[in-house]
């Protein structure tokens, strides 16, 4: 697993490096748009991370020319600048997603993760989704804990969606709140854990094995203990 | 009602221009009028003065010869006088005779020098006439005098009429150039006047047109244009320097950021408490959070001049709906009820994530600060919405204030916040062409939202 980071501040550039190499990924290294786009074009790297203010080239050309040379390499854009239409403009130039600076590296890291894995499984196109005894039918939008039947609200049944669509993996308060609300802002409170907590509460009956896990400082995850 | 007000604002503007009218129609009657008094004394004044003098002079003379002469050397010369005098009609009576051309003292002729008009045949004019005479005793007998002074009334008439037609004149000409000139004058006070309503709106290019007149209005045009140029340089600059530091402080705050989060994961591999990293990594994501809703704030403000082009149709019944969603564990949490009306569907030109954070705020804010087992109530208006509650509310003092960036209620000092929110909202709201009004409840706070789109 090869990451490709560009990045001209050299604090930031060195403590991804060493992150994500904690993580287990090889990493390389750009410090110019330039060399950036130069090796994004000639490597094999599952993902790209990518500033989006860079000396030479900037960040978005250089990922409009990574676009049009065909290269459909996974590539998360890091930038301090937050506006939504600055985050418009980096995913609409081919940008998978976006993340502002400063961000807290878990939330860097689970993002990466549910890149890579994305671009790995094409989509499977199921109509069920099933995590230990837990299984939801999308299509009519039952849920059942064993054979008892869940009574959810229509926003606790896309939480539930996403955390068991991507079950194993931590996701993040603010990716919780995007793919259920789909409005682009961090709330900055704690109402997604009083979410969560609901959630809980009908999910988790008592007596069985628990599936929600809280990951401090983080997020959550649904676990699949066998 | 906004034609009552346009018409109000005009009476006000009408006013002054009819002030600046009469003050000059004024001070031209002024002028008109002491010249025509001049005019008169000097003419008219100084004729009946020198008549009356000779009248005087007359009588004078006649009682010194009275006194002088025996009684019939004194009809004889009075006699010849009399016949003598063209101007004057001069009749002497004793007991015995009456001299003169009439054939008697009329009754009730005051004495000299009180004239009294009255009226008499003259045959040289065959008409009645109106003279003015006066009666003197002298030492023998009654004396009076007389002088057709009707052509001197004629004139003061002629007189009269013709100063009240060149008042008339001069009032008329006063008020239509007065009227030309005045609505001139605010025409253009008036045009400095929009040009600055339009600044305060926050078009800071607007400018004020300068004649080539040259003169003190346009000089005075020329002076704040070029304040105002000064003042959008400086916003310019002030916008410029926000960006800057947006990347040169945020990058060092976010280095921090990273440390602080290694030294957790070093701590928590060895097994060793990480707690206090925890509260700093915490404290440290709420100055950096502060950091951004500023920087926001500033680009939002910004944004006014140049509309945002990412604007879509956004449904806000839908964003109504997603923001109760959102909000109503916390309020079930506060045992608080929320109430959702709406019926209208209500479209926009905006940023719907934008949007959702203004409502989402003001919920959050009605929660925050009504109590526990208040209720709250959001409506949709067919130009906007409502979201009101039933808690302490804020008084009128301080209803503009928590508008201004950092601003916090005293009493609510203890509640976690930044003082942003409303002022975010504010910037969001008149982003979207909108207004943001807070009234009572009774009791309560009503947080009433229109947009004029």
């Amino acid at each position: 697993m090869r990451i490709l980071v560009i990045e001209d501040n050299q604090t930031t550039r060195q403590y991804l490096q060493k992150a994500l190499q904690e993580q287990g990924y090889e990493v390389d290294l750009a410090d110019n748009g330039q060399d950036g786009l130069f090796l994004a074009l000639d490597g094999d790297y599952q993902l790209i991370l990518l500033d989006r203010m860079l000396p030479k080239l900037d960040g978005l050309t250089v990922l409009s020319t990574l676009r049009k040379a065909g290269k459909d390499t996974p590539v998360l854009i890091l930038s301090a600048l937050d506006s939504v239409s600055e985050r418009v403009k980096g995913l609409r130039e081919g940008g998978d997603d976006y993340l502002i600076k400063p961000f807290a590296l878990s939330e860097l890291l689970v993002r990466i993760e549910i890149l890579i894995q994305r671009k790995g499984s094409a989509k499977q196109l199921s109509s069920n989704l099933q995590v230990a005894d837990l299984k939801m039918d999308l299509l009519s939008h039952k849920v059942f804990r064993g054979v008892t039947e869940l009574h959810l609200q229509p926003k606790e049944f896309k939480l539930l969606r996403y955390l068991m669509e991507h079950s194993g993996q931590v996701v993040s308060r603010s990716m919780l709140f995007e793919a259920v609300w789909d409005y682009q802002f961090d709330p900055q409170t704690n109402v997604i854990d009083v979410h969560m907590a609901r959630l809980r509460k009908k999910v988790e009956l008592d007596g069985v094995i628990p599936l929600l896990e809280t990951v401090r400082g983080i997020g959550y995850r649904m676990v699949e203990n066998s | 009602m906004a034609s009552v007000t346009e018409w109000w604002k005009t009476v006000k503007q009408a006013r002054s221009v009819w002030r600046l009218t009469f003050l000059y129609t004024g001070l031209l009657l002024a002028v008109v009028i002491v010249l025509l008094v001049v005019l008169y004394q000097l003419s008219i004044g100084q004729m009946s003065r020198q008549q009356y003098l000779q009248m005087e002079n007359l009588i004078m003379q006649q009682t010194q010869l009275a006194n002088q002469l025996n009684a019939d050397e004194f009809i004889q010369q009075f006699q010849h006088q009399a016949e003598s005098s063209r101007q004057y009609l001069l009749i002497y009576q004793n007991e015995k005779q009456l001299v003169g051309r009439l054939n008697a003292i009329p009754e009730k002729i005051s004495t000299c020098p009180i004239l009294t008009r009255f009226p008499i045949w003259l045959d040289k004019y065959e008409e009645i006439r109106l003279i003015s005479g006066c009666t003197q005793t002298l030492s023998n007998g009654k004396l009076m005098i007389a002088i057709d002074d009707e052509y001197l009334y004629e004139l003061k008439g002629q007189f009269i009429s013709a100063s009240a037609i060149a008042l008339g004149l001069s009032l008329l000409l006063g008020l239509i150039t007065g009227l030309i000139f005045s609505t001139r004058v605010l025409k253009r006070i008036n045009s400095v006047n929009s040009v600055a309503l339009r600044v305060e709106a926050g078009q800071l290019s607007a400018r004020i047109p300068v004649s080539q007149y040259n003169d003190e209005y346009d000089h005075m045009a020329l002076h704040i244009n070029t304040m105002l140029n000064q003042l959008q340089h400086s916003f310019e600059t002030i916008a410029g320097i926000t960006d800057a530091i947006a990347h040169d402080l945020r990058t060092p705050l976010g280095h921090l950021r990273q440390q602080i989060e290694s030294e957790i994961k070093e701590k928590q591999q060895q097994n060793l408490p990480s707690d206090q990293l925890q509260v700093m990594l915490e404290k440290l994501d709420e100055v950096l959070f502060t950091f951004s809703a500023m920087l926001e704030l500033t680009r939002l403000q910004q944004q006014q001049e140049q509309k945002s082009q990412h604007f879509k149709t956004v449904n806000l019944q839908q964003i109504m709906v997603d923001a109760v969603d959102l909000i109503e564990p916390l309020i079930e949490e506060k045992h608080q009820i929320i109430k959702l009306k709406n019926g209208l569907n209500l479209s926009i030109k905006g940023d719907a994530s934008l949007l959702f954070r203004a409502v989402y705020n003001l919920l959050e804010n009605a929660s925050k600060y009504a109590g526990d087992k208040a209720t709250i109530c959001l409506q949709l208006t067919k130009n906007g919405f409502i979201v009101s509650d039933n808690g302490p509310g804020i008084c009128d003092s301080e209803k503009d204030k928590v508008f201004q960036r950092l601003y916090r209620i005293e009493k609510s000092r203890q509640i976690a916040g930044f003082g942003l929110g409303l002022t975010l909202v504010k910037a969001i709201i008149q982003l979207h062409n909108g207004s943001i009004k807070l009234l009572d409840n009774n009791p309560g706070l009503s947080v009433q939202v229109e947009f004029s789109q």
